[in-house]
């Protein structure tokens, strides 16, 4: 049934296929060296697409039934920093009327809100986590933000530094965490005050946060794990 | 003027049929390769004991490299699928598979018969495989957003798998899945079409 007249450009090209597509596979290495400039040029345009998804509006929730302790899994990027609950202080400064240093107590008699969300890893797990702790967006309030403010950094003891955009830092279900499953914040999971919200991946979440500060626009560095090549706005 | 034959099913496939296909090939290799890379960051079968895939099969080196890549090539390759799909049932709905082949595979005895219903029921198959991959995928990509997606995977609840587990295998089981249908499907095209159908489609 194959036409004889140029068997050699249909072995060529048959021959072209197989090799084509096993180079591909084997070729993989070669293309790891551009997978920076891949990202670079099609990042802009998904985080623009997942900004407009995002919203403002609050998310569903789960069940505190449905809260999975075990699938938690603990990620730090530099070890459990050492930290003194009595002499802590979360300063919220930048952009605002009012610089603050808030001890606990503080944090603890602003309204608390519970979140049960699912947290999901950038590695791919996810775990059902019940939060709760004030608002981030109440926490920013005390402090007069002015209205050029537009990201907000974000510093841990640890060192590890994430900067977010505004929007997201004032959606009502991001917190400043301080308890986790009905239980005070354990020390791998950020104790005292942590970032959580389900409209971030993980890393996005600090943990050990010490300090808050309203900027109006984004500097050279972008977070700890952004500047090594991880995508910034990072939505769910 | 030279009349064209008014059987369109003996000519070459259209061009765009061919293009698309091409280009879905080539999409669909950049999206296993960096997949699997993203599976090594932690491995849905045995989490951070699991057992990874091997290098020379991932793409973009590290995690971060292979999500530049997914999520770079996963906007094209929905397009390219969902236009594919979309022409194909508006303009050559009659070679996709239909319930025909079942019944020629139930009763025929003509090995050229069920050899094309089974080539039918194979590429129609893919390309629902295919539309599977972007729908579990998207709903990892946005779990949040799309959260209605992701609690159509908590089928497996009442045996203790969470929905976000049984996405992620779900999401996976595309490639093994797909691997098998390709295997059929190169050997399949060969048996009906020898290699004018293999050339028509490639070129």
């Amino acid at each position: 049934m194959a036409d004889p007249s140029d068997p050699l450009s249909r072995r060529r090209s048959l021959g072209l296929l197989l090799g084509g597509g096993s180079s591909l596979l084997l070729g993989g290495c070669a293309l790891n060296g551009w997978s920076e400039t891949v990202g670079e040029a099609t990042q802009p345009l998904n985080e623009r697409i997942e900004a407009l998804l995002q919203g403002k509006r609050r998310l569903p929730e789960f069940r505190r039934s449905q809260v999975e302790p075990a699938a938690l899994l603990v990620n730090s990027f530099n070890g459990t920093p050492e930290m003194a609950p009595g002499s802590y202080r979360l300063a919220v400064n930048g952009v605002v009327s009012r610089p603050l240093q808030l001890d606990l107590a503080t944090l603890a008699a602003l309204p608390q809100q519970e979140c049960v969300i699912r947290h999901v890893c950038v590695e791919g797990w996810a775990a059902i986590v019940a939060w709760s702790g004030p608002r981030l967006a109440d926490v920013l309030a005390l402090a007069g933000p002015s209205p050029l403010g537009a990201y907000l950094a974000i510093r841990s003891a640890d060192q590890y530094f994430e900067t977010w955009d505004l929007a997201s830092a004032l959606h009502p279900q991001t917190l400043l965490a301080t308890h986790m499953n009905g239980a005070p914040l354990p020390l791998a999971n950020g104790a005292p005050v942590r970032l959580a919200s389900p409209i971030k991946l993980g890393y996005k979440q600090s943990k050990w946060v010490t300090g808050l500060e309203l900027i109006t626009g984004l500097g050279e560095r972008l977070g700890t794990w952004e500047d090594k090549g991880y995508e910034w706005f990072a939505g769910l | 003027m030279i009349a064209t034959s008014p059987s369109p099913a003996r000519g070459p496939s259209p061009i765009w049929t061919r293009a698309f296909h091409g280009f879905n090939l080539l999409l669909l290799l950049l999206m296993a390769a960096s997949g699997l890379e993203i599976y090594n960051a932690n491995p849905v079968f045995g989490g951070r004991e699991g057992a990874t895939v091997p290098e020379m099969f991932t793409l973009g080196g590290w995690l971060a490299g292979g999500r530049d890549w997914h999520f770079a090539v996963m906007g094209l390759y929905a397009a390219n699928l969902g236009l594919w799909i979309g022409l194909l049932l508006r303009r050559r709905h009659r070679r996709l598979a239909g319930s025909g082949d079942l019944d020629t595979l139930r009763a025929s005895v003509s090995p050229p018969r069920r050899r094309l219903a089974s080539h039918r029921i194979t590429y129609t198959l893919m390309l629902i495989v295919l539309a599977f991959s972007l729908i579990t995928g998207l709903a990892m990509y946005k779990p949040a957003q799309l959260g209605w997606l992701v609690s159509l995977f908590a089928f497996a609840e009442p045996a203790g798998h969470s929905s976000w587990q049984t996405l992620r295998v779900c999401h996976l089981a595309t490639i093994p899945v797909m691997g098998l249908l390709v295997v059929a499907h190169v050997v399949l095209s060969w048996r009906v079409g020898g290699l004018r159908l293999l050339r028509a489609m490639v070129l």
